[in-house]
């Protein structure tokens, strides 16, 4: 998916978070689609690829890397660009993150300033990843 | 029902302390047996589980189990090789742990036993092994059900609520309370003062879900491993600080706490004096709860 418009998808089940991503995404002029679960953002995934998407670790029932490598089996997901972001700051999840090519681990709490940051590094203006 | 009870057969984390300072609390790493009647569930393979299984087959009344797993941290899986019961073909054992399927659980278990690491591999297993497909239904064995969640620990890491004899159980014996909060606190410097309404949000959803998962349970085996001035220097490690432990387990309105995950370095006085220092919590907060120390051989009725 190439839009005007860049889309990041974002799988957290904390409404905090979700809220956190509204303000930037309001500011910052991407298309922001927010799931609290990995469940319920496979009805988006399983046909779209988001500019960026970004996966909590800890979530109820299917966590983040479950989820991950279930996208990553999906030939639209292969080389998705993905942040993983969580409040496990442990060097083993780092590892288990970039063992399914994700692109950081960012551990939370992550500010608005950092986060527009992160988009600006991995999204290009025209919507899509940054190549 | 026959009797339902639990009994510790390892309650120190890390690496194993047979030292004759520890003996009194224990020096096997985490092991738990819960039984009821002919049905029996262990939680973690640590070596503890060793004198467990020497106790099962010398008893001989037994022949199936479910094991469950929090992790595949060595400490809590480093008894499998030698647990006796797998090695023999009278018993049928399924385990369950952190895994997307069957065979990851088998993997992940099966691993240390390869060489150069091991002798002999789980090949020669003779018992009736097998691995439970992960779900997120839970589990029922025999008349226990079981339910796991996450919790705060390097890697997935599973709590595990059990449910027996009309009592609920909680089997937590890695987990780093607060850590969400403690990082908002070293790090707010970084954020605008109009997005600290979000980070108080942020710290309460944490507390809430770490309430919920052990919300008026009758018993909360918990990870206790530091104290103050350890964890200060080992925050981050994915244990947490006994203080912080306790003041959850009185928030959940928790029945009974077991201080579990020893630290392998404090005596036996030194668990005793973290055991005081509980109380004293408890009694300062008013609390009801009852506290004690998870000692090896310690068999709670259910």
């Amino acid at each position: 998916m190439h839009n005007a418009k860049p889309t990041i998808v974002l799988v957290d089940d904390s409404a905090a978070m979700r809220t956190f991503f509204e303000q930037v995404a309001l500011e910052a002029d991407f298309e922001l689609h927010a799931y609290a679960s990995a469940e319920a953002s496979l009805a988006f995934l399983d046909n779209n690829r988001p500019s960026l998407l970004v996966i909590n670790v800890m979530m109820p029932n299917k966590d983040g890397y479950s989820l991950l490598k279930q996208l990553r089996a999906n030939p639209l997901h292969q080389d998705t660009p993905t942040v993983m972001i969580s409040s496990k700051d442990y060097a083993q999840d780092r590892v288990a993150a970039k063992e399914l090519g994700v692109l950081e681990f960012v551990a939370k709490p992550i500010s608005k300033k950092a986060l527009r940051s992160l988009i600006e590094h991995y999204v290009d203006a025209g919507g899509g990843p940054r190549e | 029902m026959s009797e339902a009870y639990l009994r510790f057969w390892g309650v120190r984390g890390s690496y194993a302390a047979p030292h004759e300072t520890h003996l009194g609390v224990g020096g096997n790493t985490s092991c738990v047996e819960l039984r009821a009647g002919n049905h029996l569930l262990v939680c973690d393979g640590g070596t503890g589980i060793i004198s467990l299984g020497e106790e099962l087959v010398e008893a001989d009344q037994l022949h199936q189990m479910l094991v469950v797993f929090t992790h595949y941290h060595w400490d809590h899986i480093c008894g499998l090789p030698f647990f006796q019961p797998a090695f023999s073909p009278d018993w049928r054992i399924e385990f369950f742990g952190p895994g997307d399927t069957a065979a990851d659980i088998e993997r992940r278990l099966s691993d240390q036993m390869k060489a150069p690491y091991f002798p002999v591999e789980t090949e020669t297993w003779m018992a009736d092994i097998s691995y439970v497909e992960p779900h997120d239904d839970g589990m029922r064995h025999g008349p226990f059900e079981i339910r796991h969640f996450n919790v705060h620990h390097p890697g997935v890491t599973y709590g595990y609520r059990v449910r027996i004899a009309d009592k609920t159980v909680v089997y937590v014996s890695d987990n780093e309370v607060q850590f969400l909060k403690t990082s908002i606190a070293k790090r707010i410097h970084e954020f605008e003062e109009d997005e600290h309404e979000l980070l108080e949000r942020m710290v309460s959803e944490q507390r809430s879900a770490e309430l919920a998962a052990i919300e008026n349970v009758d018993i909360l085996i918990h990870d206790a491993q530091y104290t103050p001035h350890d964890y200060s220097k080992k925050r981050g490690w994915g244990h947490s600080c006994y203080v912080d432990t306790v003041n959850l387990a009185i928030d959940a309105g928790v029945g009974c706490l077991y201080l579990y995950h020893h630290d392998p370095t404090y005596s036996d006085d030194q668990v005793a004096a973290i055991h005081r220092d509980c109380l004293q919590i408890i009694a300062e907060r008013k609390s009801s709860m009852e506290c004690h120390i998870a000692r090896e051989g310690l068999k709670v009725n259910l």
